[in-house]
């Protein structure tokens, strides 16, 4: 582990310390300021970012898009590189997935288990994908895979990538689970 | 590494300096008064450009003793030092690689350009700063500064067959070229071997053979493609494409200080290796070492001056790009390298009274002819198999189908050829279970392998296609601003129909399926392959430029950039004006040598 790379884990251990005594806090007051000057609040990027991490979880192979720092990055690419439109229909469709979940489960997302979690993302998904473009989830899926496929741990940790690879082989064979170049 | 003589235009002393280290001209400190004194403004050579065809005008010129003057209206980028993104990852870059909003509202011409990105828009001029009118949708891709456009050049360097050259005349689309193959062989293999071109030796009447370094491979699918499409049709045939790459370097290419391409693929932010060719990297610190270069960048060239009592130009009329001075610097010959449009826009402001409507422009033709390559059309297909098979490293260049239509005869409902390139890659996976640990690691697993295809097509010059300044609007250097009209033809929409189905059929024989082809409408221009409006030609009458590319009169002018070009052919047309750059400086030296110049 370079130098880098162990800053980034323990800001991202120390992060995940924060989160969840933020979370309890939620419980009472929600955190509705912006973050630092960016689209989502303090609370709808931890939400985000509970969402990506539900999609994509740590797993024996890497770490996932928590310990990426996805929440962050969403909130950076979706308030600089999109447009009005598309920020106002993430953070209502944020408003209405908090609502979806205190419906159906009576709790916060972050609180739920991960069962259950992932099987309230896969209904919602489902709705989705008949909804088509204009539901708000495929955005929110598209921002957690794009924030988390180009940061550093998933460009090097799920999938690989060299900055200087040396040369080019045109054809080798691919060994079982060889993850995709990043 | 070299590093060539630059000079910032704000600090005119250092050219002086500069200038008397090269000629010993004058040993005496510089002041600001000397600064405009005959001897730091007086060159053998001036070179407007130190892009592509600038850089060469600049080595050839500086390799045979010849003091020369590099103007380039753009910024000074000097090799590795001025590529601030060479060796960032790309979680380092602030938005990983994406324009943010605002600089893509205020950029909506040139954040269309290919390879433009986060990364690399330091190589793109802003749209604001560099107005031009469209009388016809035409989107100009310019890069200003030191070296140009061979910064963020695609690198592709096919020469062209000999049928391109007569085609025009044969098939009655238009002119002949004053040379033909021959006459340019030998200079393609001179830029060849200086330059380092990968490749292989085809044997290929459609794309000739040249001077090559090692290919990169096929991976197993193109393999694959190439093998079922050489079956099928017998004369379709998808080779290595040839890059201006150093996949083995020789010694030429050692002493110029670069290296092995490192296959990064991250070419377009400058390469920290001097892997790929560029102006910087090799053309302009090469001629550096000779003494004879000086370089100044911010330098707006207004026009070329005219001397009606000696009959020829005697210099260039230069505006300081940030503090409008405007100077004057003479020379025996002057070379236009300014980039094939913003040429035509020089020659076109150079009036006097002996050319009221351009520098050599005794026809009207100055501007018109203005063509460029059709890129609209694209595919790709999906292909079962090959899952074990993999590849290492990025691979910079791509696969090339030589041209088949047309080649020697007439063969289809319209006219000319087209290339085009094509390679396999491996998709992402769409798993069918989208949330959870399974998903984000199956997510990570090379998907399924891909071929996609795209046309570079010849279009037809034609006089009503053109540029030309417009009567009353100017840019922030009282430079009249260029107005282009450029649009496609019938011809073109044959061929992108033909291309179309072509490709659909070609990837379905390479056993692709959910085959999909569009054509994007892209405007002309976006091919950033425009060319002509002061074409070749053996008669002055009908061309602006003799065989030797000087203004038929004004024949101390060499144009040597795109806008020479008298057709388009099918073939990336960098390395065409590369080595006619080169030939034209070899005739400049001997006509300078028997004092005809």
């Amino acid at each position: 582990m370079n130098r880098r790379e162990a800053v980034k884990t323990t800001t991202a251990f120390l992060g995940g310390v924060l989160l969840t005594s933020n979370g309890l806090l939620v419980a009472c007051a929600r955190d509705t300021s912006n973050a630092s000057g960016k689209i989502l609040t303090v609370d709808d990027q931890s939400l985000i970012e509970e969402i990506a991490d539900t999609l994509l979880p740590t797993t024996p192979a890497s770490p996932g898009a928590k310990a990426a720092g996805a929440g962050a990055a969403i909130n950076l690419l979706l308030t600089d590189c999109y447009e009005p439109d598309v920020q106002e229909r993430v953070v209502n469709g944020l408003t209405e997935f908090r609502r979806t979940c205190d419906k159906r489960t009576g709790s916060s997302f972050a609180s739920l288990p991960k069962n259950d979690r992932e099987e309230l993302l896969r209904e919602i998904d489902l709705q989705a994908q008949k909804a088509g473009d204009a539901h708000y989830f495929g955005l929110v899926r598209e921002l957690a895979l794009r924030a988390y496929f180009s940061s550093e741990i998933g460009k090097t940790k799920a999938l690989r990538f060299v900055l200087v690879p040396g040369k080019w082989v045109g054809c080798v064979p691919l060994s079982p689970g060889q993850p995709a170049w990043g | 590494m070299i590093s060539p003589t630059r000079c910032s235009l704000t600090v005119p002393t250092r050219i002086f300096s500069l200038a008397a280290n090269g000629s010993s001209r004058d040993p005496n400190p510089p002041s600001e008064k000397a600064f405009v004194t005959a001897d730091v403004t007086s060159f053998d050579a001036i070179v407007i450009g130190s892009g592509i065809s600038g850089g060469w005008a600049a080595k050839e010129l500086c390799d045979k003793g010849l003091k020369t003057l590099v103007l380039e209206r753009g910024r000074d980028v000097a090799h590795i030092k001025d590529y601030p993104t060479a060796n960032l990852n790309p979680w380092e870059l602030p938005h990983r690689g994406a324009m943010s909003r605002q600089q893509l509202k205020e950029n909506p011409l040139i954040s269309k350009a290919a390879g433009y990105g986060e990364d690399t828009a330091h190589f793109f001029i802003k749209d604001q700063d560099h107005p031009y009118v469209q009388e016809k949708p035409f989107d100009w891709i310019r890069g200003y500064q030191v070296g140009g456009k061979s910064l963020t050049w695609g690198r592709a360097c096919q020469r062209w067959s000999k049928y391109e050259f007569t085609a025009p005349e044969r098939q009655g689309y238009g002119m002949n070229w004053p040379i033909g193959y021959d006459d340019v062989a030998p200079w393609y293999s001179h830029v060849e071997k200086f330059i380092g071109v990968c490749g292989n030796r085809d044997g290929l009447a459609a794309m000739p053979d040249g001077e090559y370094l090692p290919p990169f491979d096929f991976n197993c699918v193109e393999k694959h493609l190439s093998e079922k499409v050489r079956a099928h049709y017998g004369n379709r045939y998808i080779v290595q494409g040839r890059w201006a790459h150093l996949s083995q370097p020789k010694e030429i290419h050692l002493q110029q200080g670069r290296g092995t391409c490192q296959a990064r693929n991250l070419c377009m932010r400058g390469c920290p290796y001097g892997g790929y060719f560029s102006s910087n990297a090799s053309t302009l610190p090469w001629a550096a070492k000779t003494g004879n270069l000086t370089i100044r960048p911010d330098s707006v060239v207004h026009s070329i001056i005219y001397d009606e009592a000696k009959g020829k130009a005697t210099g260039v009329r230069v505006i300081d790009a940030h503090t409008h001075a405007v100077t004057e610097y003479h020379s025996r010959t002057i070379f236009v390298n300014a980039s094939a449009l913003n040429t035509n826009l020089i020659l076109l402001n150079s009036t006097s009274r002996r050319f009221p409507n351009g520098l050599g422009n005794d026809t009207g033709l100055l501007g018109r002819y203005v063509c460029h390559h059709n890129y609209r059309a694209a595919a790709n297909g999906k292909i079962a198999g090959f899952e074990d098979q993999y590849f290492y490293g990025r691979n910079p260049t791509e696969c090339i189908l030589a041209n088949f239509r047309n080649l020697g005869k007439q063969d289809t409902d319209f006219v000319g050829g087209y290339t085009t390139f094509t390679g396999a890659y491996r998709e992402r996976p769409e798993p069918a279970d989208r949330v959870g640990g399974a998903y984000k690691d199956a997510l990570a697993q090379p998907g399924p392998w891909g071929i996609y295809m795209y046309m570079q097509g010849e279009t037809i010059p034609k006089q009503t296609n053109h540029v030309r300044l417009h009567s009353t609007m100017k840019d922030q250097w009282g430079i009249p601003l260029l107005v282009t009209s450029v649009h496609y033809d019938d011809n073109d929409e044959k061929m992108i129909r033909d291309w179309l189905a072509e490709a659909k059929q070609m990837l379905e024989v390479a056993g692709c399926h959910a085959v999909e082809t569009r054509d994007n409408h892209q405007a002309p221009g976006l091919d950033i392959h425009e060319m002509g409006g002061a074409r070749m030609g053996s008669d002055p009458k009908t061309s602006m430029l003799n065989e030797w590319n000087q203004l038929h009169a004004c024949k101390n002018v060499f144009v040597t950039d795109g806008a020479c070009m008298t057709s388009t052919g099918n073939q990336s047309p960098s390395i065409l004006y590369m080595a006619l750059t080169a030939r034209a400086v070899n005739h400049a030296a001997d006509e300078m040598a028997k004092q005809n110049l």
